[in-house]
C-alpha cells in the first residue's frame, strides 16, 4: 500500500482535472479517472526492484549495441559494415548536421539518459537513499521517455533491408540482437515504473 | 474565460504539478516537492499549438514534394520522394512495407494535425469530452511512428558506402519531414486536455 507521507491525498486526473481522493490500493489494482477513464496509475509490489532491474540488463545491451556491427552489406567483392551511431555521421558528412543531431538524440541521447539516470535513480532508492540532484534528473528522466525511439527506428532498419535486400546481401551483426533485446528490456522497466511511487520515494528517501 | 468545470481541482485552487504529478494550492508557483513552476492549465496552450500545427503543415508540402532519397548507380540517377517510395513498394508487390510507410509518412501526420486542430476547436465549444479525450490519447501515441521514413533513410545513408559501385544520399524532404514530426510532437504536448473539460462545464452551465 502507497501512503505518501506528508503529501495530500488528492488526486487529479491530468487529462481532464477531475479532483479526487486517492484510493489505497492492493497488489494489481489500478486508479481510473471517475470522469474521462483515464489510467492514472497501478500499483504492483516491488516496483522499484523490478524497474532496475530491467535497466541493470538494458545497460550493457546499449553498450553492445553501439560497439558492434550492426549489419553488414555484401555486393560484388565489396563489404561494409555499418554501427549504430554511423546512421548518425553519415548524415552529418552528407550536409545535415540537424538531422543528424535529431537521430543522435532519438536512438543515443535519449536511451543513454535514460538508463543512465534510472540507474542513478532506482539503484540507490532501494536502500531508502537518494544521490545529490536526483530531482531535478527524474524530470529529465521522463521528459526522455517521449523521444526516446529505438523501436521506431528498429521498423525503420526492417524497412531498410527490404529496401537494399533487392540490390545486395545484408547479414545482421551482433549489435542488431543486442539492440533487439535493448528494446524490450527498456520497454520493461517503463512498463515496471509507477511514477507515483517513485516520486514519494525520492521524496521520503535520505539524502 | 477562467471558468473551470465545478468538479476540478482548478476550482478548488488546486493545481497539478506537470512534473511529478503532485497537487498543491496554485498560490506556491513552485512545486515544494521537484521545484516545476505551477499552473492551473498549460500557459497559452491553444495558440502555441495552433501556431506549432501551422509550422508543420507549412512544412508538410515540401516534406511531400521534394526528394527524399537519392540513389545513384551505374544505371544513372534515380530520386525519390517519399510517395515514390511507397507507389516503387507496391510496384514491387511488396504490399505490407508499402501500407506501413503510408500509414506512418502520409497518413498520420496528416490525420494528426486535423485532429490537432479539432481538439483545439473542442477546447473553445466543449463537445464531446470523453471521445475528444480519447483523440487526444491516440493523437500523442501514434505520433513518434511517422519517425520510420527519417530513420529508413539514416540507416540506407550509413549502410551503403560502396563507392564507385552505388550511393545513396539523403535528400531535402528528409529535414522537413523531421522537423513535421517533432512540430507535430510539440503541438500535442503543448495542447492541455482538461480545456475540453473547461469549455464542457461552460456550455452545459451557459444551456
Amino acid at each position: 500500500m502507497i501512503r505518501p507521507s506528508g503529501a495530500s491525498q488528492h488526486l487529479a486526473c491530468p487529462e481532464c482535472d477531475a479532483l479526487f481522493e486517492a484510493p489505497v490500493l492492493n497488489e494489481g489494482e489500478r486508479v481510473v479517472c471517475p470522469r474521462c477513464a483515464a489510467l492514472l496509475f497501478g500499483y504492483r509490489r516491488n516496483s522499484v526492484q523490478r524497474a532496475a532491474a530491467f535497466v541493470l540488463a538494458a545497460a550493457p545491451l546499449f553498450v553492445v549495441s553501439n560497439c558492434f556491427p550492426f549489419l553488414t552489406l555484401r555486393a560484388d567483392f565489396r563489404e561494409s559494415q555499418m554501427q549504430l551511431w554511423q546512421s548518425v555521421s553519415a548524415l552529418e558528412e552528407q550536409g545535415y548536421p540537424y538531422l543528424a543531431g535529431a537521430v543522435a538524440v532519438f536512438t543515443l541521447a535519449a536511451p543513454a539518459l535514460m538508463i543512465g539516470g534510472l540507474l542513478y535513480l532506482l539503484l540507490p532508492l532501494m536502500a531508502e537513499r537518494r544521490l545529490p540532484g536526483a530531482i531535478p534528473l527524474c524530470r529529465w528522466v521522463y521528459r526522455a521517455r517521449k523521444w526516446n525511439m529505438i523501436e521506431v527506428f528498429l521498423l525503420g532498419v526492417l524497412v531498410s533491408l527490404l529496401k537494399l535486400g533487392k540490390l545486395a546481401t545484408l547479414t545482421l551483426g551482433a549489435s542488431f540482437w543486442a539492440f533487439v533485446a535493448l528494446i524490450l528490456c527498456l520497454a520493461g522497466a517503463v512498463a515496471a515504473i509507477d511514477p507515483r511511487e517513485i516520486w514519494t520515494r525520492l521524496e521520503d528517501a535520505k539524502s | 474565460m477562467t471558468a473551470f468545470a465545478p468538479d476540478s481541482a482548478a476550482a478548488a485552487g488546486l493545481a497539478l504539478c506537470h512534473a511529478c504529478g503532485r497537487v498543491e494550492p496554485v498560490t506556491l508557483e513552485h512545486c515544494p516537492r521537484c521545484h516545476a513552476r505551477l499552473h492551473l492549465r498549460n500557459p497559452e496552450s491553444l495558440q502555441r499549438t495552433l501556431a506549432l500545427t501551422i509550422a508543420a503543415l507549412i512544412l508538410y508540402f515540401p516534406a511531400n514534394l521534394l526528394p527524399v532519397l537519392r540513389v545513384e548507380s551505374i544505371k544513372g540517377t534515380q530520386e525519390n520522394t517519399i510517395i515514390g517510395g511507397v507507389i516503387q513498394f507496391w510496384q514491387e508487390e511488396d504490399y505490407p512495407v508499402a501500407i506501413i510507410i503510408f500509414t506512418a509518412s502520409v497518413l498520420i501526420p496528416m490525420i494528426k494535425m486535423i485532429s490537432i486542430v479539432w481538439l483545439c476547436l473542442a477546447a473553445r465549444s466543449g463537445w464531446s469530452p470523453r471521445a475528444m479525450t480519447r483523440l487526444y490519447r491516440v493523437t500523442e501515441f501514434v505520433g513518434r511512428w511517422s519517425m520510420v521514413d527519417v530513420f529508413v533513410v539514416a540507416v540506407m545513408v550509413a549502410v551503403v558506402q560502396l563507392g564507385s559501385a552505388m550511393s545513396i544520399h539523403a535528400g531535402a524532404a528528409a529535414v522537413s519531414f523531421a522537423a513535421v514530426v517533432i512540430l507535430t510532437m510539440l503541438a500535442a504536448i503543448t495542447f492541455d486536455p482538461r480545456l475540453i473539460w473547461d469549455a464542457a462545464a461552460h456550455s452545459r452551465r451557459a444551456n
